[in-house]
């Protein structure tokens, strides 16, 4: 495979990784904050109604930014009736085809999201609550988190034909 | 081309592509988007994006990553293991003693934990072993660790349950606490077997030297110890929520901090166990948040089409099925899916179809869909042991010392899946097994 297909394997596996990395423990901060409202509500009486809301906007943020990574790692669930009994080479030659199917929904959904961000940029929207927060950030990560899921189901594509070759990338 | 045709169509395809292979997520995905740029052209293309923000609205859905966290710390803890060593001493003198001690352990951490993963962990690492050593019939333990670790989505928390409940809008501590009769009535159903089986081969289940069991009172007493970790993590989390002190959300955040103190207590914590565990939930709650979104797209289009009054009219008008039958169509259609399904995959691909179709029913009493979440999750508890996909088999074949082979493992859940299935008929012949309990407290 020519360096520079090496090149961009390496940089996008790399750099899922960093942000699977951070997505991991936004965890302990979805346990926190949930803590926080739990303890400030039945101990010294003060309701923080963000809290949950802060939760939910983390979640979204915890499994958009954890795509790539997961993608990476092949943690997905695949119903493996056939897959499994194929060989590694069968496996790579499969998924050289059907992998468009997952780069097709990527990018019907990346369009979705840029589409939704810029209406949130022309409205000004804020999520109806009484924290009534801007809906601006969440959104701007969600196209950035789709994006490089869309690059990393390339880098795979890469791999899959690499394998096929015989020079497989690692 | 007619809605119908299109219906087939994107049912068909899916499956095929389901059947290559690819990503479950990515294999739904695609046929959703297709779908909807089909129909609607390009003014469909924000549809399965949009479905991130319904599934942000449903907040419930917070406690998925956070129980399985808690899973995860609670294998690692080592509560389990002390947990084990007092069911063995105070159960070992009857029939059978430590394979029903291991039923009993089951629930204790299904009432802690919402998957059935953590279960199927302590029970394939600790108890499978144990067992083994001491000449319990291969088979029948292994069955006992599938069929019990497997209540952990019945008894609440449940994982499934939270999401049925997202589908099919319903609350989730009501479908929470229908599940807790039925469950304890499966396990009971479990240990009486395992006790007649060992009553009539005493071959299956030797018993435990008396020179182990011989202790003194006082050291019996002090072993219970072992349950008062345990006990605190349930009451911390399911009592504070009962008595309404803690949200939901809150209730298994409380969780997850309480079973992570609880290692840390008992010296397994280390920034090591911390880490893996963050990384092991984060793949988890992807795979299991992605598939959902998919799910979500594939659900909208199949909803555009009107797909749910065509499958109802087939069943209502046209072959005028009674809505017993109708139900036990579900049923089966439910275990035959289960066998090639993943089960979240199977809840969002036939929920929305059967859902709105249980709500039109009339069976004679009120709550039937929280009776249906119920018997769909014990449907979903024999899908995970049943050959040849169950991903319990698989994960207990991964686990489990490696004298128990597949074969094993296939021939030792028969009798578990029938019991599984009586329990699901009792509840459809007296769907108050399930409903009584959440009807009680709603009134109070």
């Amino acid at each position: 495979m020519p360096n520079a297909i090496r090149t961009y394997v390496r940089v996008i596996d790399r750099l899922s990784g960093y942000v699977g990395l951070v997505a991991m423990y936004l965890i302990f901060l979805m346990i926190g904050v949930l803590l926080l409202d739990a303890v400030t509500r039945n101990v010294i009486d003060i309701p923080l109604h963000w809290c949950i809301e802060f939760a939910q906007f983390t979640l979204a943020a915890y499994y958009f930014m954890g795509g790539a990574a997961t993608l990476q790692n092949d943690s997905h669930v695949r119903m493996d009736l056939f897959y499994e009994g194929l060989s590694d080479k069968g496996k790579a030659r499969m998924d050289v085809i059907t992998i468009g199917c997952l780069i097709f929904y990527l990018v019907v959904l990346l369009i979705g999201s840029i589409s939704s961000l810029e209406y949130a940029i022309d409205t000004g929207e804020r999520r109806f609550s009484m924290w009534n927060p801007s809906m601006i950030p969440i959104k701007s990560l969600m196209v950035v988190c789709i994006a490089l899921m869309l690059l990393q189901s390339i880098s795979i594509l890469f791999k899959n034909i690499a394998q096929l070759r015989g020079e497989p990338i690692t | 081309m007619t809605y119908e045709a299109i219906a087939i169509l994107m049912f068909a395809s899916m499956m095929v592509l389901l059947m290559t292979g690819q990503r479950v997520f990515g294999a739904i995905g695609f046929v959703a988007s297709a779908g909807v740029l089909l129909l609607y052209g390009n003014g469909g293309i924000e549809v399965p994006f949009s479905q991130a923000f319904k599934l942000f609205n449903w907040f419930p859905m917070l406690t998925l990553p956070l129980f399985i966290f808690m899973g995860y710390i609670l294998s690692e803890s080592g509560i389990a293991e002390d947990l084990y060593r007092m069911l063995h001493v105070w159960c070992g003198r009857v029939r059978g003693g430590l394979a029903i001690g291991t039923i009993f352990l089951m629930v204790i951490i299904s009432a802690m934990n919402g998957l059935s993963v953590a279960g199927m962990a302590i029970g394939a690492t600790i108890a499978l072993p144990e067992m083994l050593r001491r000449g319990y019939d291969k088979i029948l333990i292994t069955g006992v660790v599938q069929g019990g670790s497997s209540l952990g989505i019945l008894v609440p928390p449940s994982v499934v349950m939270v999401l049925y409940g997202m589908i099919a809008r319903q609350p989730v501590s009501q479908l929470w606490l229908a599940g807790v009769l039925p469950g304890l009535l499966m396990a009971v159903m479990f240990v009486v077997y395992v006790w007649a089986r060992c009553k009539a081969n005493p071959d299956l289940a030797p018993t435990v030297s008396e020179a182990e069991l011989n202790m003194p009172m006082s050291e019996k007493l002090k072993l219970l110890r072992a349950g008062i970790l345990p006990f605190l993590i349930f009451f911390l989390m399911t009592g504070l929520f009962v008595m309404g002190f803690t949200s939901l959300v809150e209730s298994s955040a409380v969780g997850a901090s309480a079973a992570t103190l609880a290692a840390l207590v008992k010296r397994r914590l280390t920034w090591r166990v911390l880490h893996e565990t963050a990384k092991k939930t984060l793949n988890i709650s992807c795979m299991f948040l992605w598939l959902i979104l998919a799910a979500l797209a594939f659900g909208a289009v199949f909803d555009g089409l009107g797909a749910v009054r065509a499958i109802e009219s087939l069943f209502i008008t046209r072959w005028e099925l009674s809505p017993w039958t109708i139900i036990i169509m579900m049923q089966v259609s439910f275990i035959v899916m289960g066998m090639f399904l993943d089960d979240t995959a199977m809840l969002v691909i036939v929920a929305p179809l059967y859902v709105p179709l249980v709500k039109l029913l009339d069976l004679g009493f009120d709550g039937t869909l929280i009776w249906f979440g119920v018997l769909y999750t014990m449907t979903c508890q024999i899908a995970y042991i049943t050959p040849p996909f169950g991903y319990n088999l698989f994960l207990m074949r991964s686990l489990a010392p490696s004298e128990i082979r597949l074969v094993d493992i296939y021939k030792s859940i028969w009798p578990f899946v029938l019991m599984m299935a009586a329990t699901i008929a009792l509840v459809m012949l007296f769907p108050g097994l399930a409903l009584w309990l959440p009807q009680a407290v709603s009134v109070r």
